[in-house]
């Protein structure tokens, strides 16, 4: 059921979601998406300015936010402002859409998975982590004061942290929940003193299906738009059979569910927090 | 035509869910049974184990795991499940952890007949079709899926013909249409005996449900034809035609219903008070010599059922008569999960309870055992791991050795003891890099740990269990070369080490009026659960919450990762299988 | 040995597995398919007008086409000839059979998988329909060849192309929606395949056993 057509007070409907890359739309396109349920048409006139509408309401454009390389709209009141990502703005770095790729799977399965780092030695083996290195440490988790969730001194051995990499090391990451569907992270540079952003930006075609889309702004300035991409598509194209085989396809958010252990914090302070909001769509709420 | 419905019907009683050839070994098979998916996998010792489809931990798919001959490794996370038990043995994002025994796959029986796997998922009730027509020779047919419902498929199988075995055998151009048929129909299968040409053949079909718009037609002919392939490739062809003429007669949804019970998540179910008290009544099943003065013991459960899991390292109690409880570790290896082994030797100083077992506890006795609890968990994140045995201190170290072989890890044994005779598990420690020292002096080997420790390593780790004066001394000679204190670990077979004091504290329950002692070692729960005061748990590892304890005095020291920084701050819940006190005393709304 | 390449692709991965049977060494060139379009650039175009990857080039042999590129290397690289058995006619041609059978599970397995994944527009039911067809013929012709001690899609002691040009498509299947689970003579072959000396993975194709 569209998200619309409830009676509900879940933000998501107020939320802005990504529903294409910019730098993909071309001038006098027409397009067809499909967000929470609904068929979307974008379009995108001589001028290069994109117009959303509900298939079902071509005459009733809906608000449309050209940022981070993506076209976001908003299914209700846009009364929530998208978050900020001010690395974008920074001098050095390069900001890149590594891909759009569909699962079928719900978005905030996506991005519990991209929370994830106890499996990087066995789906993204010998890149983002190899045996006998399995051991997640303690890390800390916290909720800032914009509602923003935050997972911060993870480490984590890595044999291939980024495409600049020329041997294995002790990668930190910080982790950054700012949006339900929507997943930032701040990882150790092999060269620089600052981070790579590597961000997930879900678009909940409904709830057990997304576009995920890859945002990437990096310290890279070597390596080819191809060849950080081949690096991205890899890393997704591995997660994506695990996302596929898991159910329930939406996230439960009962806290005993799915046998939770220490190294899935945030995990838990995750559902925990769309709990808290009063996320429904593409969960089972607790 | 029979009057059972197997939409209706389809969850009670057995049903083929695999052939033979589909549980090869080191292989998964995704197998449904009325909607719910399964996992069906044959360990290295011949055992088929039909799970949940389900990892417990995320949700996902066993089928697309490892099976590596003894445990089913999920692809996820890798959380590995043992054979027959089905219970967690390792975790590797917490290497330094046993697994909590409430983490169990949900397990069906499995049994074997007629070359096809069988298996309930609706309780014990009945058993396996038993076919006089299949008692004799038989040859399994190729099963073919159908997208129609069980009951159209069996109503369409009385109309399926074929011709007797012996006529293609000899490369007749009769036409199955030929063949006279009668079709017997039992309560979820068909037996048709076809005749043509003076010969005859009986072949029976049993209909799996796979979900309500979806069947398996799992044939078997009651005849061993000297040549197979062209019997089987009649069979098939015939069987196609069948199924291509149901798929037109009815009009099923061509997208699948999504597995049943997947549309809600995993939870445990949580473990009731006491639980962990129980006690399971296990027969020696065999006792045997296997060094001077050590027996061998395994025992079984007395109903035939499997025992708990347990994880390298591990130990059980068993209650020898009022009074006497004594531990002993399991020294199985991964997927040796129908019993326990546990290694006892005969000590003159014994003060009863080896020496009873030993002495007074043969084959066919029953004894009282608890589960395995593990003080002693194996860490499988280390490039290099040492294994010093003392004596008898050889048995939690065993079970290790064989987890670590099993995992391809790189490990070395060294094992002491006072004369050669005193060697257990010689067989299989030639099998490993073993060095045995024999018959030294506590000068010796004091030297000899020393040499074996050398330079501490941050890819080496050492496990060690023995005789106190050894581990004191090891332990001794490990701080002297800088090794870290979590790099070395040991286990005493004899309770003598000190506890520390300095990490017990008292808890007050409101509610029962009680004052109890938590000692060093200890968590609140396992005290808890010691004085029957009730609570519930589940993961006992400081993540769901189920065993929150509301705090009216005192200050938690919190070590869990459920409760948030308010909650935390706010110092009024604690959970009580992981957190402590950070004071000498908390008061508790129990 | 330059492969152009992209690591989603289905048809490069066939390449890519084959290179890595034979024990060939080769340089990927990494063409930016998705999302940059790059096999449909006016760059590109100079290496392969109709605008299709793979294409290899082996020290200025250029070759497009991921069968024909099999067939290419197969018979320069395999000097035992069990890959593409040209001295046996029947297998030789049972090889062609298959590797035409592939093309069949490109146009409706693979174009499933494009569609999921990229967005492609087909009309995936039809393509899937089609698509289970093609499965129960590969899971019968395996079962049989179970029965008789063929491990392989062409009957024979070893594998040829036939394995290395089905095996994508029928893999990565899931991808597109398509479930193998009716098809368990077809999965076991995968597992088959994936024990080959010199086998490698691709995102969305798991090892045979965990690394």
């Amino acid at each position: 059921m569209p998200i619309a057509t409830r009676e509900t007070t879940d933000p998501v409907l107020d939320g802005w979601h990504p529903i294409a890359a910019s730098g993909e739309l071309s001038m006098g396109e027409q397009r067809r998406t499909r967000l929470l349920g609904e068929a979307l048409d974008i379009e995108i006139d001589l001028l290069g300015n994109a117009s959303v509408a509900r298939a079902t309401a071509p005459a009733e454009p809906l608000p449309t936010h050209d940022r981070y390389g993506y076209l976001w709209t908003c299914l209700g009141e846009p009364s929530i402002p998208l978050f900020e990502i001010p690395e974008v703005d920074e001098p050095g770095r390069r900001v890149l859409h590594a891909g759009t790729i569909g699962v079928h799977v719900s978005a905030p399965r996506a991005v519990e998975n991209f929370l994830d780092m106890a499996h990087f030695p066995y789906v993204h083996t010998d890149i983002l982590g190899v045996e006998p290195f399995t051991e997640v440490a303690e890390y800390d988790v916290h909720i800032d004061s914009i509602n923003e969730l935050w997972a911060t001194d993870c480490v984590f051995w890595q044999p291939i942290a980024a495409t600049t990499s020329t041997e294995g090391q002790m990668t930190d990451y910080e982790y950054r929940v700012p949006h339900p569907y929507c997943v930032i992270l701040y990882k150790t540079s092999p060269i620089d003193d600052r981070k790579d952003v590597i961000a997930l930006f879900c678009q909940p075609v409904d709830e057990e299906r997304i576009e995920a889309h890859m945002f990437l702004c990096l310290l890279d300035a070597s390596n080819s738009t191809a060849m950080i991409r081949d690096f991205q598509l890899t890393i997704f194209g591995q997660d994506k059979p695990i996302l596929e085989n898991q159910y329930p396809k939406r996230l439960p958010l009962d806290p005993r569910a799915e046998t939770p252990i220490r190294a899935d914090k945030v995990a838990i302070s995750y559902r925990r927090w769309l709990s808290d909001q009063g996320v429904t769509y593409a969960v089972i709420p607790a | 035509m029979s009057d059972v419905d197997l939409r209706d019907e389809a969850p009670t009683g057995w049903f083929p869910v695999a052939t033979e050839h589909d549980v090869i070994a080191r292989v998964v098979f995704r197998g449904q049974l009325d909607g719910r998916e399964l996992a069906v996998w044959r360990a290295d010792d011949g055992f088929v184990n039909v799970w949940e489809n389900r990892c417990l931990h995320r949700g996902v798919r066993l089928s697309i795991g490892c099976n590596d001959g003894n445990e089913l490794v999920c692809r996820y996370h890798a959380w590995r499940y043992a054979n027959r038990s089905a219970g967690c043995t390792y975790i590797p994002a917490h290497p330094a952890d046993a697994p909590s025994r409430t983490i169990t796959a949900q397990s069906y029986a499995a049994v074997e007949r007629y070359g096809l796997i069988w298996t309930t998922t609706n309780g014990d009730e009945g058993s396996v079709p038993d076919i006089g027509t299949l008692s004799g020779p038989r040859l399994l047919l190729r099963s073919l899926p159908v997208n129609a419902s069980p009951q159209t498929v069996r109503e369409h199988l009385g109309s399926h013909r074929f011709l007797p075995a012996a006529l293609l055998e000899t490369g007749t151009a009769a036409s199955a249409d030929d063949a006279e048929v009668v079709a017997d129909h039992g309560e979820s299968w068909v037996t048709i005996t076809a005749d043509a040409a003076g010969e005859s053949s009986t072949a029976v079909f049993f209909v799996q449900p796979v979900d309500p718009h979806r069947s398996m037609i799992r044939g078997v002919l009651a005849d061993a034809p000297a040549d197979e392939i062209p019997v089987l490739r009649h069979h098939a062809y015939e069987l196609g035609r069948l199924v291509r003429k149901i798929e037109e007669a009815v009009e099923e949804p061509a997208e699948r219903t999504p597995p049943r019970g997947f549309e809600t998540p995993v939870i445990l179910p949580a473990n009731p008070w006491g639980h962990q008290r129980a006690t399971l009544s296990m027969v020696v099943d065999r006792k045997a010599a296997v060094a001077a003065d050590i027996a061998l013991f395994e025992l079984v459960p007395e109903d035939g059922s499997t025992p708990p899991t347990a994880q390298p390292g591990a130990h059980i109690d068993l209650h020898l008569r009022p009074g006497l409880v004594r531990q002993y570790s399991i020294t199985n290896g991964p997927g040796e999960t129908d019993r326990y082994r546990i290694a006892v030797k005969r000590d003159p100083h014994s003060r009863g309870g080896s020496a009873f077992l030993y002495e007074a506890i043969e084959e066919g006795d029953t004894i009282e055992v608890s589960p395995p609890h593990n003080g002693f968990p194996l860490r499988r994140n280390i490039p290099r791991t040492t294994l010093i045995a003392g004596g008898i201190g050889i048995t939690p170290l065993i079970a290790m050795a064989q987890a670590l072989d099993a995992s391809g890890m790189t490990f070395d044994v060294h094992y002491f003891v006072a004369a050669p005779q005193q060697i257990a598990f010689r067989r299989r420690l030639a099998t490993y890099t073993c060095e045995f020292h024999v018959g030294l002096t506590p000068a010796q080997t004091t030297d000899t740990l020393l040499d074996i420790l050398g330079t501490p390593t941050p890819t080496r780790q050492v496990y060690a269990c023995g005789p106190p004066p050894m581990l004191d001394a090891l332990k001794a000679k490990a701080r002297a070369l800088n090794w870290p204190a979590d790099a070395v670990h040991v286990e005493y077979f004899e309770n003598t080490n000190e506890i520390a004091t300095d990490s017990s504290f008292v808890i007050d329950l409101a509610r029962s009026a009680l004052t109890l002692e938590v000692p060093s070692g200890s968590t609140m729960l396992d005290v808890l659960r010691a004085n029957d005061v009730p609570i519930v748990s589940s993961c006992e590892l400081g993540a769901c919450g189920s065993c929150a304890a509301t705090v009216l005095g005192g200050d938690p020291l919190h070590q869990d990762v459920y409760l948030n920084d308010a909650e935390r701050q706010g110092g009024q819940v604690v959970l009580t299988c992981v957190s402590r006190a950070s004071g000498e005393r908390l008061v508790l709304d129990l | 040995m330059k492969l152009y390449d992209f690591v989603l692709s289905a048809n490069c991965y066939k390449v890519r597995l084959l290179l890595g049977f034979l024990g060939v060494s080769y340089d990927s060139e990494v063409i930016d398919f998705h999302p940059g379009k790059e096999h449909k650039g006016e760059a590109f175009r100079l290496i392969n007008p109709l605008g299709h990857i793979p294409v290899l080039d082996d020290d200025g042999y250029v070759l497009r086409d991921a069968h024909a590129i099999l067939v290419y290397l197969a018979s320069r690289y395999d000097p035992g000839r069990s890959w593409y058995p040209v001295t046996d006619p029947e297998r030789l041609g049972s090889v062609a059979q298959w590797m035409a059978f592939a093309d069949a599970t490109a146009s409706t397995a693979s174009a499933t998988r494009l569609h999921v994944n990229l967005g492609y527009d087909f009309d995936v039911d039809e393509r899937r329909a089609a698509a289970h067809e093609l499965f129960r013929v590969a899971d019968e012709h395996l079962w049989f060849g179970e029965r008789t001690g063929n491990d392989w899609f062409v009957p024979g002691p070893l594998p040829t192309l036939a394995d290395v040009a089905v095996f994508p498509d029928v893999v990565l299947a899931e991808e597109g929606g398509i479930d193998l689970m009716d098809y368990p003579s077809l999965v076991r072959w995968t597992g088959r395949v994936k024990q080959i000396p010199g086998f490698s993975v691709m995102p969305g194709v798991f090892p045979f056993e965990r690394a």
